[in-house]
This record gives C-alpha cells, structure tokens and sequence, in this order.
C-alpha cells in the first residue's frame, strides 16, 4: 500500500483490503477514486496506526523539500522561553495566549530557528505578512517566501496570509513540518478551517492574545491543539508591558443630535420588535436579510447604519477629542475610530495620519517610521492597527468608537503598552450616554479585566 | 470576475432548492434607467454615484436585483485618482508639518504645506484623499451594454456568485462536453463520469469528501461559461447558501450571457501535432475532439479522430496524456480491454511520467518528449493493422 498527497489530503492507495482499514484515523472511503482518503493532517497519526498494526507501506506524502536559509538564533524573554518550554512539553501541538505587544511573533521566530524545519506561518492580513517577513530578517536573518498580496513564493519558511494558505494548501500542503497560526482565534469557526486541516504539519504552534471559547475553542484544539501556556495583561504589566491607566469619558449627545438618534432608533426598534415577535431566536443576519425585502425594513436598517454614524462621532466626542489631543500634543497618540470616514473626518480635521485598509503598504511602513521618529505626533485608525501590527512606542490611545465588540478593545489597549522606563500609559474610552455605547463599554472592560 | 457576497444575491430557498431571481425583459425599463443614471455620473466622484444609487431610482426596482446590476455596472467602469499632486505626497508633507507645529491654526499649517509643494491650499485640500475609492473620478465604459444584453451578464454574475458556494456539481449534457471535462481537471476537481443519455459529469474536489467546502466553488463556477457551449445542460449543484444546505438547478434555456467560444485546441503541443499530421499525412483526416466513447461504464474523451480518406473503416482515436503513472496506465487499458476497444492510441509525455513501469503488452502507445511525431502515431495505427 502507498500513502500519496492528493490535494491536501492523503490517500492510501493500492490497499489490499480497505474494508480492514476503514477504522484509521479521519479515514473515509472515496467512491470517486475507490481508495480510503484522509484530511492530510491525520498523516503523522496514520504513520503511527499502520506501524502499530505491522500494514506495510510506503509513504510517499512528502513535497518537495527546499533548502533552509541560515538561522540566527533568536533570544527570548524568560516568560517567552516559557511558553516554548510549554508548547515543546505538549508534542509541539498548541495554543499559546500572550498579551498584545509581549512578543509572540519573536517566539514563533525562535521556535522556527531552533527546530530547523521547513514552516508556514499564517498571519491574518497582508499587513502582518510585511510585518512577519521584516521580524524575520531582524530576529533570524533571513527572508522568508511570501504568498499573498501578489506575491507567490514559496521558500523552506514562508509566510501566507489565510486566505492564501486557505487557497494554496491543496498544492502546499505536504511541503511543511511546522505550521505557526498567528491571530489563531479566527480559526475554529468553520471559516477558511480547510487550511489546517490540508496540512500535514505534524508541529504546531498558535498564537493569540484573545482565545476563543466552547466549540470555536473545541475545534481549534483538533486543528492546532490545546492551550499550553497563557499569560493575562496583568501578568506581565511592570516589567514587560507599560501600566496604564483607563479613563472612560461619558459625554451627552446635543439636543437635535438626541432627538436625531431617538428618532432613528424608533423606527428601527419597532421594525425589530415585530420581527422578534415572530422569529425571537433569528440571528442578526436573518433579521437583515428579512428586512432588506420591504421598503419599511430596509427603512429600519438605514436608521440603524445612521445611528451607528451618529453615534461614531457626534459633536462632544470631536470636541472632547480636540482637548485630548491638544492636552496631549507632546506625547505620541493612537486615536481608534468606528470606521473609516470617522478616521478620514479626524485625519482631515486634526491634520494626523489616518492608517486604514486604503493606505498603501510604502506610504504605511513610512508613516509608521516616521511615528517611531517622532516625526508624526498621532496615527488615526478604524481597523489595520486592531490586529498584530507591531506600532511603535505610543503613551496615549483614545478610542473614539469601536465595532468589533471586547475582542478588539484588549487588541487596542495593547497598542499602547510596548515598555520603557518611566512610562505609564493611557487609555481614554469616549462613550455617549444613555445609548448601547455605554453597555459595549462595561463589556469592554470586564474583557480586559479578565 | 469579483463575485457577489451571498446575502446580496437574488435568489430565495424554498423547499431545499435554491430559485434564483433571473433579470428578464420585464426588468429592461428600471435597467434603462439605472444605465442612464450611473452615465450620467460619468467625470464625478464615485462617492457621489454611490450615494445616488443608494436613494430610489424614480421607477419602481427590484431590491436585490438592482443592486446586482449596479454593482456590474460600477466594474465596467474605472475610477480615476485626479489631483495635482500625488496624495501620499500631500499627506506626508502636511501631517509631518502640524506634528512641528501643534501650536498653529489649522488653516496657517496647510498654507504652509501647501506653499512647500507648489500649490494653493484648496488645492492640498482636494489632493489628501484624492486616492480614496469613493474620492475617485468615475471613468464609464465607452458606452453601457443595452439592457437586455446587461440582463444578461447580470444572470451570469448571479449564477456563478451561487456556484461559488457548491461543493459539489453534476452536469447532465450533449455535445461538447470534453472542455468541461479537461478544465475541470486543470482545476483539481475529480470528474466521474456516468453512462447515460446523455452522459453525466459528477464533479467535486477530493476534500469534498469530508466537509461541506467552499474551497472549489470558483473552479466549479468558472465551468459555467464552457457549459455555454454545449449543445443542452442541465446542471444540479450541492450549495451552502444562507446557513444551510440547498439544490441550485440550472439548464440552457436559462438567460446568461453567452460566453466567448472555447479555443480550439488545449495546448500548443495539440495545435502542433494537428499542423504536423496534416504535411506528413495527407491522406490521413484529423477530426479535432470527436464524439466521446462509452467503454465499461465510462466515458472516454479522446483528443483527435484519425480517419483514412480513401477509407474511413480506418480509424483510430488518439489521446494525449500529459501525466501518468504505470497504475494509471493499467486502469485505462484495463478498461479499453474490457470495452473492446482496440483502437485508442495514447501518446504520453515522457518528461512528465511521475515513476517507471512496465506497459502492459499491446498496448498502442506513442512517447513523446516536447513534440508528438505524427509518423510514430501513423505507426503505432499501421502495426497494429
């Protein structure tokens, strides 16, 4: 019998009896090819089962192999060497939970460096994956292949950004021992899932600040593996990330702003209420896509999208964030919108840097020298920075509104707790009162309270 | 081609089957208008369109069908960045200034970025997010495609946008059915074949086995347009579509826009052996992809029918296999043996053979290295005469 990759899955062919092997590990019988095939990352279990049951076979799984670049060894912190000691004690198959701006990237490099073997490194954004393929020339001293972004090479270590590895694992797949899931959190929803699963990486590391729960982290501990090591904020503030400070800045909507939102919130609510009256457990989407069939509906979404506007930056927050700003103008700020025209409003009106998904990757890797240098006093941002991008050291973030809920807060707080002596960070929260601003904002801080 | 996101696309679930909402002639009259509209938008920016077409057009308008038009219609056009200077230039200059200046009035800081670059500071104004998508000059196409043809292209985006969410696709159609077949290969789908009449294709990709995958949607809906070409279809796809599972039918009366024709030959390699066959055979016909052939259950898509002019009962099919293994090998001629059928010759690719092994004896077969030698093939026919 010979085990083959087929396309991101590996099958045994010319087997003298399916039938006896059927039992095998994520093995199913493919009529279509009239051979038992399993998801390519069963591979290092099936190698086991078949010897353990004395099956002869030759497997021919493994790609090609490239030749590795010369690795720099890559020192860590102890808390850092840790979770290697952690992730190296669980047969290398784990999640490892760090703060934002503790360094998971530099311990992803180090396990590369020290394992020696061919990696893929998936990094959600074509943002990280410039930022991954800079650490590693700094950290290790070489330069990894990048697929993504329109780049398409492949070398020993590369990085990919999902959706290209969800794309290319088909052809990928048998080419890499290791397999490094940065933002790990985005796996185990069924999204994109096929790209671990295509695999045959035996070695496995993942990296978040913010892990999943329940099924999502259920299904990630089959992909990835378990937590092995996990450290809060408040574990490493002093030493290894700033203290900071966090002032929430309640502040009131203008009369005609009030009546505004009232008004547009009733129109939505009613069309909601009678929605759930019929449907009461239909999610967000169902209602959404059930509204957008009337004109009274589509009429409710529109007041929803107008009051989501209104409320990302009415009249007290532009004032409110003119004072920080100017009460702040000799510190380095990192200012957190809602969305991108709130980010464009306040580029336009503060004269700061917006940094948005429109941005180009020269202008931004500028931009965020020049912040480092000191030169740009304040970066204002709806997204990009939310996620893994390494920012220089800033002291103050404000987050003038936030979209993606508690998730995205702890990965925005992290912006600003990069360590120096003496420093202490600040984070101010604008919040307008007596609307849903103020319940997303406890969420907020009982999630980084966690 | 960019395809739509699942909840804009026309289309309902009723009952496991999905019911796309076609454009037919009843939608020409708010077709024309919108067409009209979005010309008329044609040196603004984008954002100005974009905002237009979010209010109501003065007809009465199909919700999500609209807005499937609207956004074809966007992608026939382009978007033009149009400042004075470039706007990474105009924003560096002007933030780094007022990083120096926090002291200054706004309006004192943009004067003096804008008198550095060269330029008055409305001019600066308008050149900082220039390059924004929605801050973009609407370029339009030459001209719009009438109505009924953008019905048409419309019907297509929704087909395919719905194809990208199969797993898995069977195709029941006459004629023309090996372009299918050869791009659903190129594309690593596994074609099964079943006899019938007429035949049917049951595609999916090898993963398709364990999960319910979006992974070949694409490839599964890029098959569309050569389908076009077949004579008669009707094609059942297995969809994920708004949280669950459902039947998607398609058939050739279905109003889509006619693809351009397949080319006539799948490689240079072909067109070279035709082109070779011709000067050193005259008297030989080539008949370029001939009927298929049922042979012990399946069907066999050869490349080329070699016929004899002064006689046709002299004929042979000539198929041309680029990547094979002996396993391969044995299968295929497994099955002609069991199809009695002796007339197949195979040219294989000997640079591309991915391990050695014996042939099995009798077997009808050309190498080939870069280029098949049409004398060899006319050999290969004549020995086994």
């Amino acid at each position: 019998m010979r085990l083959v990759f087929d396309q991101g899955t590996i099958l045994l062919v010319d087997a003298e009896s399916s039938a006896a092997l059927a039992d095998l590990p994520g093995a199913l019988w493919d009529p279509r090819v009239r051979a038992l095939r399993c998801p390519a990352r069963f591979h290092q279990r099936l190698l086991t089962e078949l010897g353990q049951r004395g099956v002869r076979f030759e497997d021919e799984v493994a790609g090609p192999a490239d030749d590795l670049p010369a690795l720099r060894p890559t020192d860590l912190r102890p808390y850092q060497e840790a979770a290697l000691a952690a992730w190296a004690l669980a047969d290398r198959r784990g999640v490892t939970v760090l703060p934002t701006g503790s360094g998971k990237t530099r311990l992803a490099i180090a396990a590369i460096t020290r394992l020696r073997v061919p990696a893929l490194c998936l990094v959600p954004t074509r943002v990280l994956l410039d930022q991954w393929a800079r650490a590693m020339r700094e950290c290790a001293g070489f330069a990894p292949g990048l697929l993504g972004d329109g780049e398409h090479q492949v070398e020993a270590i590369t990085v990919a950004t999902f959706e290209s590895g969800w794309r290319h694992m088909r052809q990928l797949g048998n080419r890499f021992q290791l397999l490094v899931v940065d933002e790990a959190h985005h796996f185990g929803t069924g999204l994109r899932d096929e790209a671990l699963d295509m695999s045959i990486a035996p070695m496995r590391l993942g990296l978040t600040a913010t892990p999943p729960a329940g099924q999502t982290a259920a299904r990630l501990t089959e992909l990835i593996g378990p937590t092995v090591y996990e450290l809060r904020v408040d574990d490493l503030v002093g030493e290894f990330l700033a203290p900071f400070d966090s002032v929430v800045l309640h502040l009131d909507l203008t009369p005609a702003e009030r009546a505004e939102y009232e008004g547009l919130m009733a129109t939505f609510r009613e069309v909601l209420r009678r929605f759930r009256a019929v449907d009461p457990g239909a999610t967000w989407q169902e209602f959404a896509r059930a509204a957008a069939k009337t004109d009274e509906g589509r009429r409710a979404l529109a007041a929803w999208q107008r009051s989501r506007r209104l409320l990302a930056f009415p009249c007290a927050k532009r004032q409110m964030l003119a004072n920080l700003l100017a009460r702040h103008s000799d510190a380095r700020v990192i200012v957190f919108t809602a969305d991108n025209a709130t980010a464009y409003a306040i580029s336009r009106e503060h004269l700061i840097m917006p940094l948005t998904c429109h941005i180009g990757r020269k202008e931004r890797e500028r931009a965020l020298s020049l912040f480092k240098d000191g030169k740009l006093r304040a970066l204002v941002s709806a997204q990009v920075l939310n996620e893994g991008l390494d920012v220089p050291d800033a002291e103050v973030g404000i987050v003038v509104a936030g979209s993606k809920g508690e998730r995205e807060h702890v990965q925005r707080v992290g912006r600003v707790l990069r360590p120096r002596p003496g420093k202490r960070a600040l984070v101010y929260e604008l919040v307008v009162r007596a609307t849903g601003e103020v319940q997303q904002a406890r969420r907020r801080r009982n999630a980084l309270a966690a | 081609m960019r395809l739509l996101p699942e909840a804009v696309i026309p289309a309902r679930v009723d009952r496991g089957r999905i019911l796309p909402a076609f454009l037919d002639e009843r939608d020409q009259p708010w077709l024309h208008v919108l067409i009209d509209e979005v010309d008329r938008f044609r040196g603004r920016p984008l954002r100005e369109l974009q905002q237009r077409l979010r209010e109501p057009l003065p007809c009465a308008t199909p919700h999500f069908k609209s807005r499937a038009a609207v956004r074809l219609l966007l992608r026939l056009g382009s978007a033009e960045i149009t400042s004075e200077v470039s706007p990474a230039a105009a924003r560096e200059k002007l933030f780094v200034e007022a990083a120096v200046q926090t002291d200054t009035p706004r309006g004192s800081i943009v004067a003096a970025a804008a008198s550095a670059l060269g330029l008055a500071p409305a001019a600066l104004e308008r050149a900082l997010f220039a390059d924004l998508p929605g801050e973009r000059v609407f370029v339009g196409p030459e001209s719009f495609p009438p109505p009924h043809e953008l019905a048409l292209r419309v019907n297509q985006l929704i087909a395919r946008s719905l194809l990208f969410r199969a797993s898995r696709v069977r195709i029941r159609a006459q004629g023309a059915l090996r372009p299918v077949v050869r791009q659903a290969k190129l594309r690593g789908l596994i074609c099964t074949v079943e006899d019938g009449d007429p035949p049917v294709l049951d595609l999916s990709g090898p993963y398709a086995v364990f999960r319910r995958t979006l992974l070949y949607g694409r490839a599964l809906g890029e098959l569309l347009p050569f389908l076009a070409w077949c004579a008669r279809f009707e094609l059942c796809a297995t969809c994920m579509f708004r949280g669950q599972e459902a039947e998607l039918h398609l058939q050739s009366s279905d109003p889509f826009f006619p693809a351009s024709a397949p080319k006539p030959f799948d490689s240079k390699l072909e067109a070279r052996f035709a082109r070779d066959l011709k000067k050193a055979a005259p008297d030989w016909d080539l008949v370029r992809e001939p009927e298929p052939v049922r042979a012990g259950g399946t069907i066999i898509f050869p490349d080329f029918l070699l016929r004899h002019r002064l006689d046709p009962s002299r004929e042979f099919l000539v198929e041309v296999v680029g990547f094979w293994t002996p396993d391969y090998l044995q299968r295929k001629f497994s099955l002609l043996r069991a199809a009695k059928l002796d007339n197949l010759i195979l040219c294989l690719d000997q640079e591309r053979a991915c391990a050695d092994g014996d042939l099995p004896t009798g077997a009808r077969v050309v190498h080939y290295r870069r280029r098949i030698d049409p004398t060899a093939v006319l050999r290969a026919a004549g020995h086994a005469l």
